[in-house]
């Protein structure tokens, strides 16, 4: 099997950006390391190549080094390969630039990774609103120091609970059973 | 003053004979929900039909897991249903967790929120066995068995306040002073919870990164 295209996909990316680390991962698929402040320029250039499908970004939270890492997912309808943009930023107080300008559903992607993993977007105005968790106290929960075990027991065990529902007698009815 | 009864004898059967189910579909269990109302089982011949607005509705089935967003919007529509009201409660999810017993926003036990009138065990049930639970509760209401709003009414305190512990009950419950009420008794308890909660714990996985991954 040829990776022609897929090739093609890593010089181009290289032509323009010394620093960034581009590789064929397999068929139809491009990974690319870059450095945080270096995302943007390469999304509005790849847009400019025929990466007009902004698929998603999705974040990983890697403890080991208090880093945060962010994934781009674009998608090009002519060349059919699809651009993993890979960067890490730190865990602690880590923030990004908004893709917004871009592509406008970077928008909701970057609401719902500042919710689960506390990234700040810089320049997202929705940001401070909320978007999935409502009335969330807590921090971040799908980070890996987030301890949802824990949360969950605390929040919803009911062994103290229980004994007081069985005391008020509203426990549901159970007559079938005595059959 | 004479406690309050369910209805039974004629009364009873007829209320059991036309119970309208709320359309109100949470988590997969919906997905059981089709074959149950259509030819196949046919839901209907039992009287049961579905009804779009919880204010005509007299059966609220929860099919599955309750995230404590959905919670808050199930609290709601089981307020505004007018009496006698009765709650099924769907699948291993609202029973103990079921698979979600981890999570860090469902809840486990419904009825420590809402009263269920019956379980219905299994990941997934059955439409038989969501047949079988229709003729349950319609023998049950016949005699008078099934009491949830009353227990719902005389043990508001209890349930308004484990609702506290996990949402803001005071833009969701109808009765908004006894929820303002209940909401600042439960705050001391909530906030030490979150504290007790949120220690930082690194779990085992987070050891077992791959060296030598590209920065």
């Amino acid at each position: 099997m040829s990776l022609e295209k897929e090739q093609k996909v890593v010089e181009l990316v290289k032509a323009s950006f010394e620093d960034a680390e581009a590789e064929v991962q397999r068929e139809r698929r491009v990974k690319v390391w870059v450095k945080p402040n270096r995302v943007f320029p390469l999304v509005a250039y790849l847009k400019g190549h025929g990466f007009n499908h902004f698929v998603a970004i999705s974040a990983v939270d890697w403890i080991k080094d208090g880093e945060i890492e962010l994934v781009y997912h674009l998608w090009s309808y002519s060349e059919k390969v699809h651009v993993m943009i890979k960067t890490r930023i730190p865990r602690d107080n880590g923030s990004m630039p908004t893709l917004k300008p871009l592509f406008n559903q970077a928008e909701t992607y970057e609401r719902d990774i500042h919710e689960f993993f506390g990234v700040y977007f810089e320049g997202n105005e929705k940001l401070d609103r909320e978007f999935i968790l409502e009335d969330w106290d807590g921090p971040p929960p799908m980070r890996k120091d987030f301890d949802t075990r824990l949360f969950s027991a605390e929040f919803y065990d009911q062994e103290d609970l229980e004994s007081e529902a069985l005391r008020l007698k509203i426990q549901p009815y159970k007559g079938h059973l005595r059959k | 003053m004479t406690k309050e009864k369910a209805p039974k004898g004629i009364k009873g059967w007829a209320q059991g004979r036309s119970l309208w189910m709320l359309h109100f579909c949470t988590g997969c269990g919906a997905i059981e929900m089709p074959p149950t109302m259509t030819s196949r089982y046919d839901m209907e011949r039992f009287g049961i039909t579905p009804m779009a607005t919880p204010r005509q509705a007299d059966l609220l089935l929860i099919t599955g897991y309750l995230t404590v967003k959905t919670l808050k919007r199930v609290v709601r529509s089981y307020e505004q249903m007018p009496d006698p009201k009765y709650v099924i409660g769907f699948g291993s999810c609202t029973v103990n967790g079921g698979m979600y017993w981890d999570s860090y926003n469902t809840i486990k036990r419904l009825d420590l929120y809402i009263p269920v009138d019956l379980y219905i065990a299994g990941c997934m049930p059955r439409p038989e066995a969501i047949i079988d639970s229709f003729t349950e509760l319609i023998k049950g209401i016949k005699e008078g068995r099934f009491d949830g709003w009353i227990r719902y009414r005389e043990n508001i305190e209890f349930y308004k306040r484990n609702q506290a512990m996990v949402m803001d009950i005071r833009k969701w419950s109808l009765d908004t002073e006894l929820a303002e009420r209940i909401w600042n008794e439960v705050q001391e308890e909530r906030k030490k919870r979150f504290e007790r909660a949120t220690v930082p714990h690194v779990y085992e996985l987070a050891e077992r990164i791959p060296e030598g991954l590209p920065k």
